[in-house]
C-alpha cells in the first residue's frame, strides 16, 4: 500500500502544479456554455427558460468525463507508446493491478475535483438570472461525484489501453463527442419518454447516469432517473470498464 | 559465494498475432551470478538479452523456468524481488514531471523509505553520481549521459542487491560512455552485483567479470573475458588478404602451424581481394610459409595482419558472423 500512496501522491502533486492549466481546461467549457446558453440565447428567446436549469447538472457530468477520460488517457497514450515511465511504476513493490488502480484513483479525483469546481462556477455566472433553480443537495452530491469521477477515469483507462495512439485524436471526435451529444447532460432521460422504446437504448451511453446523477443531486426539482437506476448503471459501467481497462493494462505492460 | 541470480532453463515465447508467428526469443537458458560479480550477456540485438533481463523483473513474464534472486523465487513473489533489484532500462523513462532531485525522493518513497532516510540518500547519490548541480533540473534538459547517470542515481535509492542494466552506453558518445564505465567500476569496487546487456564488445571486456554471448536466445559459451579470448585454438589470429585466381584457402589450411581456418562473412572479397582468417600458434617461419603456399597457389599476397583475439573474434568463431549492429 506504501507504493500506491506514494504513486498517488507523486500524481496529485504534479497536477497542483500544474493547477493553472488544469482549471482553465476544466472551466473553459462550462462557463462558455452557460454564457452562451443562459445568457444570450434565452434572451433571443431561441431557447426556453428552463434551459438553464437542465444544462448545469449535464455541463458538470461532461466536465467531469472530459477531466477523467484525459487525467488519465493522456498520460498513459504517452506511456505505452514510446516513454516508457511506467516502467518505474512498475518497478516499484506494488503488483500490476495495483499500478492501473492508481492512474483510475488518481483521475478519479481529478475529475470530481474538476466537477466540484464547474458546480459553483456557474452557479456563480447564473445567480442574478430569474427562473434558475440550482440546489444542490451536498450529502448526495459529493458521493456520486465520486463516482462519477471513478466511472470516468475507469472509462479513461479502458481507451488508453484499448485504443491505439495514433487514433487517440479520432477519438474524441468519433467517441466522445457522440457520447455528450446523446449523454443526456442537456435534457433529462425522464424526458425522453417521447421518444418510445429508444429510450432505454440512451442507456449504453455511461455519460447517462453520471448526468442523471448530477440531475438528481444538484437540481432536484427537474424529473430525473430513479436513484436505484442511475446507481447501478453508475456501478455496473464502473466496473466493466476498470476490469477491462486493467486487463488490456496489463496485456500492454506485462510482455 | 553464493549465487545472488539463478536462472535455469529460463524459455519465453511471444505469441503471435494474426499476422505474424510467435516468436522463441529465449530458448531455456541457464546462468548463475555469484554475489559482487558483474556479469554480462554479450550478443546482437534480438539475441535474447532484454527478454532474459525483462524475466529477471518480472516485466516480462517468462513461459517456463525458474528464476531466483537472492532466495526469492521471481515467478512465485515477484514484489519481493523488486525489493532486492533495480533496473536501468533501455530507454530513458525518468519521470519528466520532476526535478533530478524529487525524482530520487519520490522513488524512495515508492519504496517506503523514511523521510528522513530517503532525503540523506537522494542528496548522497546526487554526489556521488556528480549531479548534484542538476538536482533542481528536469531530466529531459539533461544530456543523454547525466540522463543516465541520473537512472542509476534513481535505481541505488532502494539500496538494491542486484543491479540490472540493460545497453546502459547505446546512443552515449565516447566521453559520456567512458564516464559511465567509470561509475560501474565504482559500483563494482563497493560490491554490488551487477548484470548488464550489451553489444560492444569492448564493454563487456572491460567491466565483466564473465560473459555469456547469446544468439538466437541460447547461450554459446559462458567465461571470463580472458579465458574466452584463450580458449580459441592457437590463441592468435592471423589474417591473410591475396589476390588469387583458385581459391587458396585449402593450401594454407594444412600448413604446420594453422589451426583452423575460417572464412569471414560479408568481408570476403573487396576488390579481387580475399580475406581468410587462420587461426594460428605463431611459431618459427609461418608467415614464409603462409607466403610460400600463397605463390604456389598461383596467388599474391596482399597484406597479413598477426592479432591477439578480442571478443569480437570470439564471437565470430562461436556464431561463424560479425556481430550485427
Amino acid at each position: 500500500m506504501t507504493a500506491f500512496f506514494a504513486l498517488l501522491r507523486r500524481d496529485l502533486v504534479v497536477a497542483g502544479r500544474n493547477g493553472l492549466m488544469l482549471l482553465m481546461a476544466t472551466l473553459t467549457q462550462p462557463v462558455l456554455v452557460v454564457l452562451v446558453f443562459g445568457n444570450i440565447l434565452p434572451r433571443l428567446h431561441l431557447v426556453a427558460d428552463e434551459f438553464r436549469t437542465v444544462m448545469v447538472p449535464g455541463l458538470m457530468s461532461i466536465t467531469m468525463l472530459m477531466a477523467g477520460v484525459q487525467g488519465v488517457l493522456m498520460p498513459l497514450t504517452i506511456d505505452l507508446s514510446g516513454s516508457r515511465e511506467v516502467d518505474e511504476r512498475l518497478l516499484a513493490p506494488i503488483s500490476v493491478l495495483g499500478v492501473a488502480l492508481e492512474k483510475v484513483v488518481a483521475g478519479a479525483i481529478h475529475a470530481a475535483v474538476a466537477g466540484l469546481i464547474a458546480l459553483p462556477a456557474m452557479m456563480l455566472l447564473m445567480h442574478r438570472v430569474t427562473g434558475v433553480s440550482v440546489r444542490p443537495a451536498w450529502g448526495a452530491l459529493l458521493p456520486l461525484v465520486a463516482a462519477s469521477g471513478l466511472l470516468s477515469a475507469a472509462f479513461g483507462l479502458t481507451l488508453g489501453t484499448r485504443v491505439q495512439p495514433r487514433y487517440s485524436g479520432l477519438l474524441f471526435a468519433v467517441v466522445l463527442g457522440p457520447l455528450m451529444l446523446f449523454g443526456c447532460a442537456y435534457y433529462p432521460w425522464a424526458s425522453l419518454r417521447v421518444l418510445g422504446p429508444l429510450q432505454y437504448v440512451f442507456l449504453l451511453n455511461p455519460l447517462v447516469f453520471m448526468s442523471e446523477a448530477m440531475r438528481f443531486s444538484v437540481t432536484p426539482d427537474v424529473p430525473h432517473m430513479p436513484a436505484p437506476l442511475l446507481l447501478g448503471g453508475l456501478a455496473a459501467f464502473s466496473l466493466v470498464f476498470l476490469l477491462s481497462g486493467a486487463r488490456a493494462f496489463e496485456r500492454r505492460t506485462v510482455l | 559465494m553464493a549465487s545472488v541470480l539463478i536462472i535455469e532453463d529460463l524459455k519465453k515465447t511471444y505469441p503471435g498475432t494474426r499476422r505474424t508467428p510467435p516468436v522463441e526469443a529465449v530458448k531455456g537458458i541457464s546462468f548463475t551470478v555469484e554475489a559482487g560479480e558483474t556479469f554480462g550477456l554479450l550478443g546482437p540485438n534480438g539475441a535474447g538479452k532484454s527478454t532474459t533481463l525483462g524475466c529477471i523483473t518480472s516485466l516480462v513474464r517468462p513461459t517456463s523456468g525458474t528464476i531466483v534472486v537472492d532466495g526469492v523465487d521471481a515467478r512465485r513473489e515477484p514484489l519481493r524481488v523488486k525489493r532486492l533489484i533495480a533496473v536501468v532500462p533501455q530507454t530513458r523513462n525518468l519521470d519528466r514531471d520532476l526535478t533530478v532531485r524529487e525524482l530520487l525522493v519520490y522513488h524512495g518513497r515508492y519504496f517506503g523509505l523514511p523521510a528522513a532516510e530517503r532525503e540523506a540518500r537522494a542528496d548522497r547519490l546526487l554526489q556521488e553520481m556528480q549531479l548534484a548541480d542538476k538536482a533542481q533540473a528536469k531530466p529531459l534538459t539533461l544530456s543523454g549521459g547525466l540522463q543516465q547517470r541520473a537512472m542509476i542515481a534513481r535505481a541505488l535509492m532502494h539500496d538494491p542487491r542486484v543491479l540490472l542494466l540493460d545497453e546502459p552506453t547505446t546512443g552515449l558518445d565516447p566521453q559520456a560512455r567512458r564516464a559511465l564505465w567509470d561509475t560501474l567500476r565504482g559500483l563494482q569496487q563497493r560490491g554490488l552485483t551487477i548484470i548488464l546487456t550489451t553489444h560492444y564488445m569492448e564493454e563487456a571486456d572491460r567491466l565483466c567479470g564473465r560473459l555469456a554471448i547469446i544468439d538466437h536466445g541460447t547461450i554459446l559459451t559462458i567465461d571470463s573475458p580472458a579465458a574466452l579470448k584463450r580458449s580459441l585454438p592457437g590463441g592468435h589470429i592471423l589474417d591473410v588478404w591475396v589476390r588469387s585466381g583458385t581459391p587458396v584457402g585449402p593450401r594454407l589450411e594444412r600448413l604446420p602451424g594453422v589451426l583452423r581456418l575460417e572464412n569471414v562473412a560479408r568481408t570476403g572479397e573487396e576488390d579481387g581481394l580475399e580475406r581468410l582468417r587462420l587461426f594460428v600458434d605463431p611459431g618459427d617461419g609461418l608467415l614464409d610459409r603462409v607466403l610460400r603456399a600463397v605463390r604456389e597457389g598461383g596467388g599474391d599476397l596482399h597484406h597479413v595482419s598477426l592479432t591477439q583475439p578480442s571478443l569480437e573474434d570470439v564471437y565470430i568463431h562461436l556464431t561463424g558472423k560479425e556481430l550485427r549492429e
